[in-house]
């Protein structure tokens, strides 16, 4: 396999997962790239660590009576799954349909939300949308349980046309209205006490209760209304049946795939004004859903073998999310292979970064892009990555120095050092002038040495040193 | 054989609930072990807490078994009579409490009041070294017995700490464990370990000679997911807490099975006290339909624990009274709920 499949390999090993440490790449490369979209496509059976390890060392996200234990959970899923593309893509669900703890103020309905969009991450749109209008989570975050056959609600229905499903300028404000007619009833089971405790923040006596969702008929407006065009007693699953129908659905959502998979577009709010980055590349996701009748799977298929996603004029062109950076370099120590005390931190440095999952900055969720990086956050992101990939004895470093070692006795050359250490990495290509100045620091204060195939502590250091810094690199933090 | 004949329900009745979710103070924060004092006058609750919650909700409850309460003493943090994973509790025939931490892998020592007196145990794989160390229970010569988890066996000191022996490797065969959590020692001395990786009871003889093992995994009656917690009574009668079936299974002195039971919690005296002076909540509550009719996400029993607060979510530990009333400690919900014999 040429150096050059392995490198595109690893482009899309960033985008449609995390990274992936040189073995798995090569493992990739013995199928081809196509072969590996298909394998990463695969997610009927994905497997991760524990989920009874997980409850058993951390019982907090078990129940979840704080807010932040069922992202620890996902974190943990994100780092140890062999289906990285399931766990992206509902990250990719959880940017658009953004719900946050400071209104559900139940962190159980919250995961429950994740593993909702988990499941129907890659399947019919439609479903996703249904079930999406069905979540006891957002349905208290959208305030859909006051929305009443009497005495409508907007918001949920306002928001799933603008945030969710067609963007500004494509309905009008009575669209809104029949909208929301038709999600009246849609509501949460034991509504009056589940809002109470969370308005409260209850957890008493015994602990948080999990939300399921309930029609309620009586509250239902099953009269007729007339909604982008069409008339009838339309109910949620008619709305959503035909707003999957609209072109501009299919371009909302195309763009977000583009924007979330191929490169950074501007946040969304400016996408009625600025056109896209590369429009063509937007028709060919839109025929793409309607070609294979809205599943999501086959358009991203279609969107990872296509020849915008791969060409270099993408590479490194989208600044990694905290959830990604951490998640990413995780994965490259090779270190979770058990619950820790530790993980607990990892979220909180997420944090710091500037993203805590369930809890976005607004309904609009993660604007993402460039507007991840400020001078705080990047030397977060720096220092996190910098300190996690420069641990001497996590399995990743471990298996960076053999590789080394195998290099035989004697000195081994800065250049060659960096060689390694790029592609122990995820294979990176970085700067020309990036690279000089890794190899001048390889170079400086003494040689690495190999004896009796052992690096010794110094040159473990060194080794180290620079590992910390190509994850400083603008091309580690990006994707 | 006593048990045969014996229809659901017969065996065991529930009784009452105690407890309930506080994060300081008179309650519980996910409870994940008990013990009782000699005299039974004693109830000790260890909470495990969690790592981002304030240092003093990781404690032990005293109180007693109509739930008058006698106050905490621990909390997080490293230091002398602090914790960060504590996981096992345990009271020798002295009344002194002896708990478990399976993150700084050593064993605290506290008198009957809760004054710290001492702790041991170092990290490590050599004898005598901890790796995890959780479950813990007394055997009938007062040396204590600690499943070394990590370590995938059981290790067996003397009160004041010094190495006995141990038993017990990775492994799925006889004998063999596989992330063991909790212990049980019967009339005999025998030991009950649950075998948590393993999904299985084993018992041993007070040497750790590999005697028999009990359940295998999944869900029917007399097979076990993930057990945490074992006890058998005077009679023989093996408890075990099924954790990961959210219930409670009772085995035979020969391991048949006899009863499940999935939890039937009612409000604590200490849970109608909150509710007493919240009259908002406790009206909206009483208007709730707690048992709802729901189509659940999977068919873990965890999810159906999780809407229906009645059930048992996370039942991990056992304790037995001298009156043969079985306590039942559940991490997610934060209390106990007490069964006793129905024949």
């Amino acid at each position: 396999m040429p150096e050059s499949q392995i490198e595109l390999i690893a482009h899309l090993a960033r985008r449609a997962g995390f990274g992936a440490t040189r073995e798995e790449l090569e493992e990739y490369g013995k199928i081809g790239y196509e072969g590996t979209v298909d394998k990463l496509l695969e997610t009927s059976s994905p497997q991760w660590m524990s989920e009874y390890l997980i409850r058993r060392y951390h019982p907090d996200e078990s129940s979840m009576l704080a807010g932040l234990s069922g992202l620890e959970a996902w974190l943990y899923r994100m780092i140890t799954t062999d289906a990285p593309l399931l766990e992206k893509m509902t990250l990719f669900w959880h940017g658009i349909f953004a719900t946050g703890y400071p209104k559900v103020l139940n962190a159980k309905p919250l995961s429950d939300q994740i593993r909702m969009f988990k499941k129907y991450a890659m399947g019919d749109f439609r479903d996703l949308l249904v079930e999406m209008a069905r979540d006891p989570a957002m349905i208290i975050w959208l305030d859909n349980q006051q929305n009443h056959k009497d005495s409508i609600n907007e918001n949920f229905g306002r928001e799933l046309l603008e945030l969710f499903s067609m963007g500004v300028g494509n309905y009008t404000e009575d669209d809104v209205k029949e909208c929301a007619r038709a999600f009246t009833g849609w509501t949460i089971g034991n509504c009056e006490y589940m809002e109470l405790r969370s308005a409260r923040d209850s957890d008493w006596p015994y602990g948080r209760i999990s939300w399921h969702y309930e029609f309620d008929a009586q509250d239902h407006d099953d009269g007729e209304k007339e909604f982008l065009g069409r008339k009838g007693n339309f109910n949620g699953e008619d709305i959503v049946e035909i707003i999957c129908e609209q072109e501009a659905t299919a371009r909302f959502i195309a763009r977000h795939i583009y924007h979330f998979f191929v490169a950074d577009e501007p946040p969304v709010p400016q996408w009625p004004y600025q056109p896209p980055r590369d429009p063509e590349a937007i028709n060919q996701i839109v025929q793409a859903y309607f070609d294979s009748n809205y599943d999501i799977k086959s358009v991203m298929k279609f969107v990872f073998n296509s020849d915008f996603f791969k060409s270099e004029d993408c590479w490194y062109e989208k600044v990694k999310s905290p959830a990604e950076l951490v998640t990413g370099v995780m994965r490259l120590t090779e270190s979770v292979d058990r619950p820790q005390y530790e993980h607990s931190s990892r979220q909180l440095r997420m944090q710091y970064m500037g993203q805590t999952l369930s809890n976005p900055p607004s309904v609009e969720g993660w604007d993402g892009g460039t507007t991840w990086i400020d001078t705080g956050a990047l030397v977060e992101r720096m220092n996190f990555a910098s300190e996690e990939l420069g641990k001497l004895e996590t399995p990743g470093s471990k298996e960076l120095f053999s590789k080394i070692a195998f290099e035989g006795n004697g000195e081994v050359e800065a250049d060659r050092i960096i060689d390694i250490c790029l592609k122990h990495l995820g294979t990176i290509n970085v700067k020309d002038d990036t690279r000089s100045k890794l190899v001048d620091y390889a170079s400086e204060n003494g040689v690495i040495r190999v004896i009796d195939q052992e690096i010794d502590d110094v040159g473990k250091e060194k080794i180290a040193g620079v590992v910390k810094l190509i994850a400083s690199t603008p091309e580690f933090q990006r994707a | 054989m006593a048990t045969k004949g014996l229809e659901q329900g017969q065996f065991l009745r529930y009784v009452r609930t105690v407890g309930m979710t506080t994060m300081r103070g008179r309650g519980f924060y996910y409870p994940i072990d008990s013990a009782m004092s000699n005299d039974g006058g004693r109830l000790y609750v260890l909470s495990r807490s969690f790592e981002r919650a304030v240092s003093d909700s990781m404690r032990v409850t005293m109180l007693n078994e109509d739930g008058e309460y006698f106050g905490v003493f621990g909390s997080a943090g490293i230091g002398d009579g602090q914790f960060r994973w504590p996981c096992g509790i345990a009271v020798n025939d002295q009344n002194r409490v002896f708990v478990t931490d399976e993150y700084l892998n050593r064993v605290s020592v506290f008198n009957e009041s809760g004054e710290f007196l001492k702790h041991w145990g170092s990290e490590g794989e050599m004898e005598g070294m901890l790796n995890g160390p959780s479950g813990i229970v007394f055997d009938r010569d007062n040396n204590v017995l600690i499943a070394d988890s990590r370590n995938h066996r059981i290790q067996k000191f003397t009160s004041d700490g010094e190495f006995v022996k141990s038993f017990g490797e990775y492994g799925s065969g006889d004998g063999c464990l596989n992330l063991p959590w909790g212990l049980g020692v019967n009339q005999e001395g025998e030991i009950f370990v649950a075998d948590w990786g393993n999904d299985r009871i084993q018992r041993f003889t007070p040497n750790g000679e590999f005697v028999a093992k009990y359940g295998s995994p999944g869900r029917e009656e007399g097979e076990f997911t993930r057990p945490a917690g074992v006890i058998v009574n005077q009679e023989g009668y093996i408890y075990v807490a099924d954790w990961g079936n959210e219930r409670v299974q009772v085995l035979s002195p020969d391991g048949e099975f006899v009863q499940k039971i999935r939890g039937q919690a009612t409000n604590s005296e200490w849970a109608e006290d909150f509710l007493g002076v919240n009259v908002e909540e406790a009206g909206a509550r009483k208007r709730a339909n707690l048992e709802p009719d729901i189509e659940y996400f999977n068919d873990d029993p965890h999810e159906e624990s999780s809407h229906i607060e009645k059930l048992f979510w996370g039942p991990v530990s056992l304790m037995l009274d001298a009156e043969d009333r079985l306590f039942i400690t559940e991490t997610n919900r934060h209390r106990i709920q007490v069964f006793e014999r129905d024949n």
